[in-house]
């Protein structure tokens, strides 16, 4: 766990860089299989997701007229970058994090949220109708999850006391699982994870039954290449922050594997099971349900804080 | 770079674009017949995402256009427009037999012709309407063609 390699060959290959998107790759492997096999079907071959990859990397890359040229071309590497940089805050594969300081947790969340934006500057860039109400949908959709999945993952972070994603890892392992301790915090974060990814029942920002392809419909070859393993490595970013937080840390990649894989497992079934949601339902959802519990979710943990040093027996539990 | 690279990346394109092939469905003018074929075909029972194929929403996104139909006076434009709108390389499956001849619509005063008088096909998949094993035996001849 507490291997140093040095930081090029870090950035590079392990744990950033390569490793993380052939990770990716696997993980939307492993999530499509799933819902396949929940639906009755074979599902995918292995290497899919590498084949789709590669077949838009080698595609032509149309650049529609009336779009902001250098806008167009940029987001997408914009995108994956945030994507990779917030990568290095977080213990990928069980591994301490690749670098980390005090309240690092709000800048990978902040990073995080910098696709769900990317996005929709990308559909607001073109003058198709199609973009333009995907991207209004996925922004809209990011107001209303990004707080209750933020207040879902200060939960831990303030009943630990610390805002270091590392230090409540191997904090959090220490302790009373917080899926516990928090469980309702656990449930707005797995789903929050599944508004960002834009993941059914909350994929209306692009619900092809309506809007075509929603903020992406213009984008084709290289764009839509880096915004798929973009996805696909938030979505291993993403487990892996809530493993660590609500599943008792990361301790090695085992640890890692197995409880990123079960998360994976749970959120893969709720897809096949829920229908999509309508914009508003999704917005009502969150605000009317979701913030309110998180918020007592966090008055409960503040004030367990507080008097947790009058009971001496409530002390471990946060 | 030197022929051998530029022979081996070649090959990781075609493998990669043989395993992918995204399709976006069009019908040009066709009685819907072919189109619930279609549709059927995309069901799980029949399960195409076996073979990686993926039914996309946008032209920009596909690689194979499915057509149906005769082509209509109405659907002229639009058929070409979506096939323009498509990035290369793009291939395109006519299913039906209007597709190939205009089947029972030949000669109707709105129909321009099949849809090989519009837009260059590769494949046609005869039938009124073709089952979906056929519509599946066609791609796979579409991709087979590819490989070589
Ligand atoms: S081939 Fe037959 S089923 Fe298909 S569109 Fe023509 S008439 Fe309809």
């Amino acid at each position: 766990m507490n291997l140093s390699l040095s930081p090029l060959v870090e950035l590079l290959f392990f744990p950033g860089g390569l490793v993380l998107l052939a990770s990716g790759l696997v993980y939307e492997f492993v999530d499509r299989k799933l819902v396949a096999r929940f639906q009755n079907r074979i599902g995918p071959r292995w290497f899919q997701p590498l084949a789709d990859v590669i077949k838009l990397l080698a595609k032509e890359e149309v650049i529609p007229a009336g779009v902001v040229k250098g806008l167009f071309i940029f987001l997408p590497i914009v995108a994956l970058t945030s994507i990779l940089t917030a990568a290095l805050y977080v213990p990928m594969f069980g591994l301490k994090p690749a670098f980390s300081f005090p309240g690092d947790l709000v800048v990978t969340v902040y990073l995080l949220s910098l696709m769900t934006l990317c996005i929709g500057l990308a559909g607001a860039n073109t003058e198709d109708r199609f973009s333009l109400v995907g991207a209004t949908r996925a922004l809209t959709q990011m107001f209303s999850y990004e707080a209750p999945f933020l207040l879902a993952l200060l939960g831990p972070a303030i009943a630990l006391g610390t805002w270091n994603i590392g230090q409540i890892n191997s904090a959090a392992g220490n302790n009373l699982w917080f899926i516990i301790a928090q469980p309702f915090g656990f449930i707005a974060a797995v789903i929050g994870l599944m508004g960002k990814l834009e993941l059914p029942p909350f994929d209306a920002p692009e619900a092809e039954t309506e809007i075509v392809a929603g903020a992406l419909t213009e984008y084709s070859g290289r764009g839509l290449a880096l915004f798929r393993i973009g996805r696909d490595v938030e979505l291993v970013i993403g487990l892996t922050l809530i493993a660590s937080f609500y599943l008792g840390g990361l301790a090695n990649p085992l640890d890692f594997l197995w409880k990123t894989l079960i998360l994976l497992l749970v959120t893969a079934a709720l897809q096949s099971l829920f229908a999509r949601l309508r914009i508003d339902q999704t917005v009502g959802l969150w605000w009317r349900i979701g913030s309110i519990m998180v918020l007592l979710q966090l008055l409960a943990v503040v004030v367990g804080r507080l008097i947790a040093p009058l009971i001496p027996f409530l002390s471990s539990g946060g | 770079m030197t022929t051998p690279m530029v022979g081996v990346i070649e090959k990781v394109k075609t493998w990669a674009r043989v395993n992918s092939p995204w399709v976006i469905h069009f019908n040009s003018g066709s009685c819907n017949g072919c189109d619930i074929e279609i549709l059927a075909t995309l069901t799980p029972r029949y399960d195409v995402e076996r073979f990686g194929i993926k039914l996309q929403g946008s032209p920009r996104h596909a690689d194979v256009l499915i057509c149906t139909g005769p082509v209509t006076l109405q659907a002229r434009d639009r058929l070409v427009r979506v096939y323009e709108q498509m990035p290369e390389p793009k291939f395109v499956v006519a299913v039906g037999s209007c597709g190939i001849s205009s089947g029972v619509f030949q000669g109707c005063y709105n129909v321009v012709g099949n849809i090989g008088d519009v837009i260059p096909v590769n494949v046609y998949v005869p039938g009124c309407p073709p089952r979906p094993e056929a519509i599946i035996y066609g791609v796979v001849q579409l991709l087979k063609s590819l490989q070589n």
